[in-house]
C-alpha cells in the first residue's frame, strides 16, 4: 500500500507540459494593463470583440423577448370568442 | 485623465441592470405563459437572459476590482455591509417558511387526525441520509475556515485544496438530496406537511447550489491568482453565506426533519 501511496503522490507532483502551463500562470498583471489601457471603453466592453459579441446576444435576447412578452400579454388580456 | 479626489467607486455607465430587470421580467411572464399556455419558450428566454446577465455583471466587477484596483477599503466596506445585509434579507425569508411550519405543526388540525406527522405520513428517518448531510455541511464549513486562514496565510496549494474540498462537499449534499427527494414516500402535494417539507426544504436546496457555484467561482480565482493574503472579499461574501446556508440547514434538521418526525 505504501508503494502505491509513493506512486499516487509522484503522479500528483508530475510537471504540466508547456502547453498547458500558460494557463496556469500569473496573469494578473496582463489583464490589469488589459483593462486599465486608457481607451474610453466601458468596463462591460473593454476585453475586447469577446464582450461585444456577448453584450449584443444578451440585448438581443432580452429585447426580443420583452418585445414578445408584451405581445402574449395584450393576446391573454383579450377576451376569448365564443363558439 | 481626470483623477478623483474620494475613495468610492463611480462605475462605468452599465447596460447589466436594466437588461437584468427585463429578464426579471421575461422570467415571470415566462412562468404565467407555462403554467396557463403550456409553453415553456418566454420562461427558457428568460433564464437564458438571467444567467447572461449574471455572468457579464460579476465578470464586470472582478475587472473592476482585480484588474481596474477600484475597491477601496471605503468601497469593500460598502460590500461587507451590503452582503450582510443581503443575508439577513435572505434569513428573514427562510423565517416566513419555518412560521408556515410551525404554524400548522404546533396544533394539527382534525383534518390531519389531530397530530403530526398527519395520519398516512411516513416521514424521513432524520438518522439515515439527513444526519449524514448534517456531518457534510458541518465539515464544508471546517473546509471553508480552512481555506480562508490558508488565503491569509499565503499557502496557494493548501488553500486550493481546501476550498476544492468545499465545493465537492457542497455537491455531495445536493446529489444526496437530489437522491431523498425522487425516493421519499410523500410528495409536495400530500397537504401541508408535503408543503412544508418540500416548499422550505427546496428553497434550502436552491440556496445550497447557489451557495456552491459561489464558491466555485471563488476557487477558479483563487487559481488564477486574484486574491492577495489581506485583500479577498468576494472569497469571504461566498464563505459567509455558506455558513448562512449551513445554519439553515441545522435549523432545518432539528425542526423539520428531526422535531417533525
Amino acid at each position: 500500500v505504501y508503494l502505491l501511496f509513493q506512486a499516487l503522490r509522484q503522479i500528483s507532483q508530475r510537471t504540466i507540459s508547456t502547453a498547458s502551463r500558460r494557463q496556469l500562470e500569473n496573469r494578473v498583471s496582463e489583464n490589469q494593463k488589459l483593462f486599465q489601457e486608457d481607451n474610453g471603453l466601458p468596463v462591460h466592453l473593454k476585453g475586447g470583440a469577446k464582450d461585444s459579441l456577448l453584450y449584443r446576444s444578451t440585448a438581443g435576447l432580452t429585447v426580443i423577448g420583452t418585445m414578445y412578452t408584451v405581445y402574449y400579454l395584450l393576446v391573454s388580456s383579450m377576451p376569448k370568442k365564443p363558439n | 485623465m481626470a483623477h478623483q479626489a474620494h475613495s468610492y467607486h463611480m462605475v462605468d455607465p452599465s447596460p447589466w441592470p436594466i437588461l437584468g430587470a427585463a429578464a426579471a421580467l421575461l422570467t415571470a411572464s415566462g412562468l404565467t405563459m407555462w403554467f396557463h399556455s403550456n409553453s415553456p419558450r418566454l420562461l427558457i428566454m428568460g433564464l437564458i437572459s438571467t444567467i447572461l446577465v449574471m455572468f457579464q455583471w460579476w465578470r464586470d466587477i472582478v475587472r473592476e476590482s482585480t484588474f481596474q484596483g477600484h475597491h477601496t477599503p471605503t468601497v469593500q466596506k460598502g460590500l461587507r455591509y451590503g452582503m450582510a445585509l443581503f443575508i439577513t434579507s435572505e434569513a428573514f425569508f427562510f423565517l416566513g417558511f419555518f412560521w408556515a411550519f410551525f404554524h400548522s405543526s404546533l396544533a394539527p388540525t382534525p383534518e390531519l387526525g389531530g397530530q403530526w406527522p398527519p395520519v398516512g405520513i411516513k416521514p424521513l428517518d432524520p438518522m439515515d441520509v439527513p444526519l449524514l448531510n448534517t456531518a457534510i455541511l458541518l465539515a464544508s464549513g471546517v473546509t471553508v475556515t480552512w481555506a480562508h486562514h490558508s488565503i491569509t496565510e499565503a499557502s496557494r496549494k493548501q488553500a486550493i485544496h481546501a476550498l476544492l474540498l468545499t465545493v465537492l462537499l457542497g455537491f455531495y449534499f445536493t446529489a444526496l438530496q437530489a437522491m431523498e427527494y425522487y425516493e421519499a414516500p410523500f410528495s409536495i402535494a400530500d397537504g401541508v406537511y408535503g408543503s412544508t417539507f418540500f416548499v422550505a426544504t427546496g428553497f434550502h436546496g436552491l440556496h445550497v447550489i447557489i451557495g456552491s457555484t459561489f464558491l466555485l467561482v471563488c476557487l477558479l480565482r483563487l487559481i488564477k491568482y486574484h486574491f492577495t493574503p489581506s485583500h479577498h472579499f468576494g472569497f469571504e461574501a461566498a464563505a459567509w453565506y455558506w455558513h448562512f446556508v449551513d445554519v439553515v440547514w441545522l435549523f432545518l434538521y432539528i425542526s423539520i426533519y428531526w422535531w417533525g418526525s
